[in-house]
């Protein structure tokens, strides 16, 4: 019984956990790389030399000191995202969409102070939100304006494209919209929805929801399926790089589409999740088996393996 | 790449197989030191008073035989004299002396092992006398009885006679020999006529039950010869006893284990406790008298102060082997890596129950506690220490309120991993905040099963002696580790989290 349902997975395609680890993470992302990903100041340092966007630093606090500055640091920005340098799972940002002198509204129209802002900071300061409990920076950041493609499909918050990247060659893809469950988020796990998209167009295929395979967003009731994603080809350039320009050959690279700058590099992920399988109703392991068996040729520049992953997977 | 992985674990699997066979063949270690026999704490006590000279007490003491052994033998004698006599029926203890107005203690202390017997026959016994009370005519109104029995084999001349024995002899020659007998001696004396007229070597047995517990009179039973072994018949000669194994015979020829001249003994007891911990001292001194290789290396060799901490300690890798099957085979979440394990180490001291309260009770107070915390805006660390704080407080005061009230158990929380359990608070906070309360309280269910699981495994005095005794079979849990490591599988948990590829639509 369980030996056929662990025959169906592999037939499907469908990468585990275990394997993920110890055949592609631990094989092709090298430890000492991993600060280049998991600390948002060194990737943007980093995509600032490969010249892709990044969302714009107004300031890292590095320590409480430089907190008693805070109200001066924030005096001439009007919206503005307060986050963990080396955050997961989008824990511990607060996103600022407006304010008066003292009074800040968060994106999702919570008021808070900035006597919250600054505790919030000195937590994130203490490491709570980080990857490994270490102390950790803060970055203040501009706030993202979504493109208005996505809105029909999104409850609140900012959706984001996950592509996965596999030695250099894009090999799946998703778009993740937040739902009311997922209070704006843009977090699997969290509740939001995942659409698949098809690599060749840029266009939405299936769409899971909690582990459930859904076609229509769960809030807004509109269709999630047959939606083109806007600068797509932007977007598998961006992603691509991110192998060029961290080393790490097996990477989750999150993009968000900015209403007046286009496609801006978020984050990047060192251990992308699973559950893109889900939102693409396709296993993992058969396009990365599938990429281990291209020609050596493709791998050569960028554009290669685009084209090569446009066509084949 | 997994070849180097499973190359080594099959290694150490090997290297663990050597060991073992050497130490099993070349040492003559046992194969399964734990089960191959009991070992019962043997203690026997009373209170002797002279009537105003000298005295006399003679006790019948265990007494070694194939499958038997008898170690760390013990005797207090106070201020009489103690010699100790061999005779034909047994050993027997014996105290002489006067004691003062208020008695003596005697008493006698002994390890008991049992072992397997493993071939050696009990010697067919010769045919003893005729109880000593019966006359002459009464023994020839039994052979008349049981004439007709002589042609049967022994067993069957035995349940024929036990047949006898519950009829009260249905029929008129036997009904008049049984009734006239029955009112002159006992029952036992009746059958060891009947046994002895059928040419059946039988004795009355007295001796104690190797069971746990405590028993002012010893036992007495019968034993019949069946040709091939004695065979253990109650008193009245009315039913077999199915249990003989565990009797432990004092006296085998009707002379009383306790015997006392010229004086008054009271308060006999007799009590045994059943012991693994002899089977350590019996390895323990088989092993520290050899001078083989492996013998000079044993963990029995250590100073017996450290050896206790390195029975636990080589039963925690089991621990964390199980931790590995149920994340990275099963994929159930536990919080932490090893809390787990630090759990069930803690619960050696507080015992399953309260340990498992105090899981419980640490969780939810603390939980409370850190929504509180949250809104007075404290730095992580400052938090968490004073989390630390107020669980300590909280144990403390459970102390006292326990020693006012007498509750032992609450006081005994030992070196708990209170840190550990403040970890395990503001991850369990953490858990429900990010995932919602039913994940959190799952993670905590399967971390409370793993340490309950895993306190089993390291208070099984069974694994703790075979571990001790093959602390190579370390190498093979390392092995299982080492292959659980390169395990690529799915976990049973993506089975169903993936269930939607299984669909055949």
């Amino acid at each position: 019984m369980i030996g056929q349902a662990f025959q169906q997975l592999k037939e499907a395609g469908v990468l585990g956990i275990n394997n993920r680890n110890a055949e592609y993470i631990m094989r092709y992302n090298p430890r000492s790389l991993y600060p280049l990903v998991d600390n948002k100041v060194l990737t943007k340092r980093l995509a600032k030399q490969y010249g892709i966007p990044t969302p714009v630093l107004f300031h890292v606090i590095e320590n409480y000191g430089s907190m008693k500055n805070l109200k001066t640091m924030l005096e001439d920005i009007k919206e503005f995202v307060v986050k963990p340098a080396s955050g997961s799972g989008g824990s511990g940002i607060i996103l600022i969409a407006e304010r008066t002198r003292n009074v800040f509204l968060t994106q999702s129209k919570k008021v808070v102070t900035l006597e919250y802002l600054s505790y919030h900071i000195s937590d994130i300061l203490s490491g709570i939100f980080s990857l490994q409990g270490h102390e950790d920076h803060a970055i203040i950041e501009s706030l993202i304006h979504p493109d208005q493609v996505f809105s029909a499909v999104t409850y609140q918050g900012v959706p984001d494209v996950r592509i996965i990247v596999y030695r250099g060659v894009p090999v799946m893809a998703m778009v993740r919209l937040p739902t009311k469950d997922s209070d704006g988020k843009a977090n699997l796990h969290r509740g939001a929805i995942g659409a698949g998209i098809e690599l060749g167009t840029g266009q939405t295929i299936t769409a899971v929801h909690k582990s459930k395979i859904v076609t229509h967003h769960p809030d807004t009731g509109n269709p999630v399926s047959g939606l083109q994603v806007p600068h797509w080809d932007t977007m598998l350039s961006i992603a691509t790089l991110a192998t060029d320009m961290t080393g790490l050959g097996y990477i989750g690279v999150d993009i968000v589409i900015d209403r007046d700058r286009g496609p801006v590099l978020l984050e990047l992920n060192a251990r992308p999740g699973l559950a893109i399988q889900m939102a693409n109703k396709s296993g993992l392991l058969k396009r990365l088996e599938d990429v281990d068996a291209a020609p050596d040729g493709i791998f050569t520049t960028p554009e290669k393996r685009i084209a090569w992953a446009k066509e084949n997977l | 790449m997994k070849r180097p992985a499973v190359l080594l674990a099959l290694g150490l699997l090997i290297l663990t197989a050597v060991l073992l066979l050497y130490r099993i063949i070349g040492l003559g270690y046992p194969v399964l030191p734990a089960s191959t026999g009991q070992a019962f704490h043997f203690k026997f006590d009373g209170h002797i008073k002279s009537d105003g000279g000298d005295t006399t007490l003679s006790v019948a003491l265990p007494s070694e035989r194939p499958g038997l052994i008898i170690s760390e033998e013990y005797f207090g004698s106070g201020s009489l004299s103690f010699n100790l006599f061999r005779k034909e029926s047994g050993r027997y203890g014996v105290w002489i002396g006067q004691t003062g107005r208020d008695g003596e203690i005697v008493s006698y202390r002994a390890m008991i092992l049992m072992r397997s017997p493993g071939t050696a026959k009990p010697k067919s016994p010769v045919l003893e006398k005729y109880p000593p009370l019966t006359n002459k005519d009464e023994q020839t109104a039994a052979e008349k009885i049981t004439e007709r029995l002589k042609l049967l084999p022994l067993p069957e001349r035995i349940e024929t006679i036990l047949k006898l024995m519950e009829d009260s002899g249905s029929r008129p020659p036997e009904l008049t020999f049984f009734k006239f007998m029955e009112g002159r001696y006992s029952q036992s004396t009746l059958l060891l006529t009947l046994f002895r007229a059928a040419l059946i070597p039988a004795r009355v047995v007295d001796g104690v039950r190797l069971t746990e517990g405590i028993v002012t009179k010893p036992l007495t039973w019968i034993e019949a010869w069946n040709g091939q072994t004695w065979e253990g018949l109650s008193i009245d000669g009315k039913e077999t006893l199915k249990d003989q194994a565990t009797l432990l015979a004092l006296t085998v020829d009707g002379t009383p284990v306790v015997h006392v001249a010229g004086g008054k003994i009271n308060d006999t007891r007799w009590d045994i406790n059943r012991q693994i911990v002899g089977q350590w001292r019996h390895n323990y001194e088989h092993i520290s008298r050899s001078e083989r290789f492996l013998d000079r290396w044993s963990l029995f060799r250590l100073p017996t102060e450290f050896q206790q901490t390195f029975r636990i300690l080589l039963l925690v890798p089991i621990g964390a082997l199980l931790i590995c099957i149920l994340r990275n085979i099963i994929g159930f979440p536990t919080f932490g890596i090893f809390m787990p394990v630090l759990m069930a180490l803690s619960f050696r001291n507080t015992g399953l129950i309260y340990g498992l309260s105090i899981f419980a009770g640490v969780i939810l107070v603390g939980y409370a506690a850190r929504r509180f915390l949250d809104r007075l805006r404290l730095l992580l660390v400052p938090r968490m220490s004073v989390l630390l704080t107020l669980v300590i407080v909280c144990f403390t005061l459970l102390a006292l309120f326990g020693n006012k009230f007498g509750l032992r158990q609450v006081m005994a929380v030992g070196l708990l991993p209170f840190v550990i359990l403040v970890m395990t608070i503001e991850r369990f906070f953490v858990v429900v905040e990010e995932h919602g309360i039913r994940t959190a309280l799952q993670t905590s269910a399967g971390s409370a099963a793993v340490a309950f699981i895993t306190y089993l495994i390291i208070s099984s005095e069974t694994l703790q002696l075979t571990f001790f005794i093959y602390p190579e079979l370390l190498l093979s849990i390392g092995a299982l580790q080492i292959l659980i490591g390169r395990y690529t599988g799915y976990r049973l948990s993506e089975l169903f989290r993936f269930r939607e590829f299984r669909d055949p639509s």
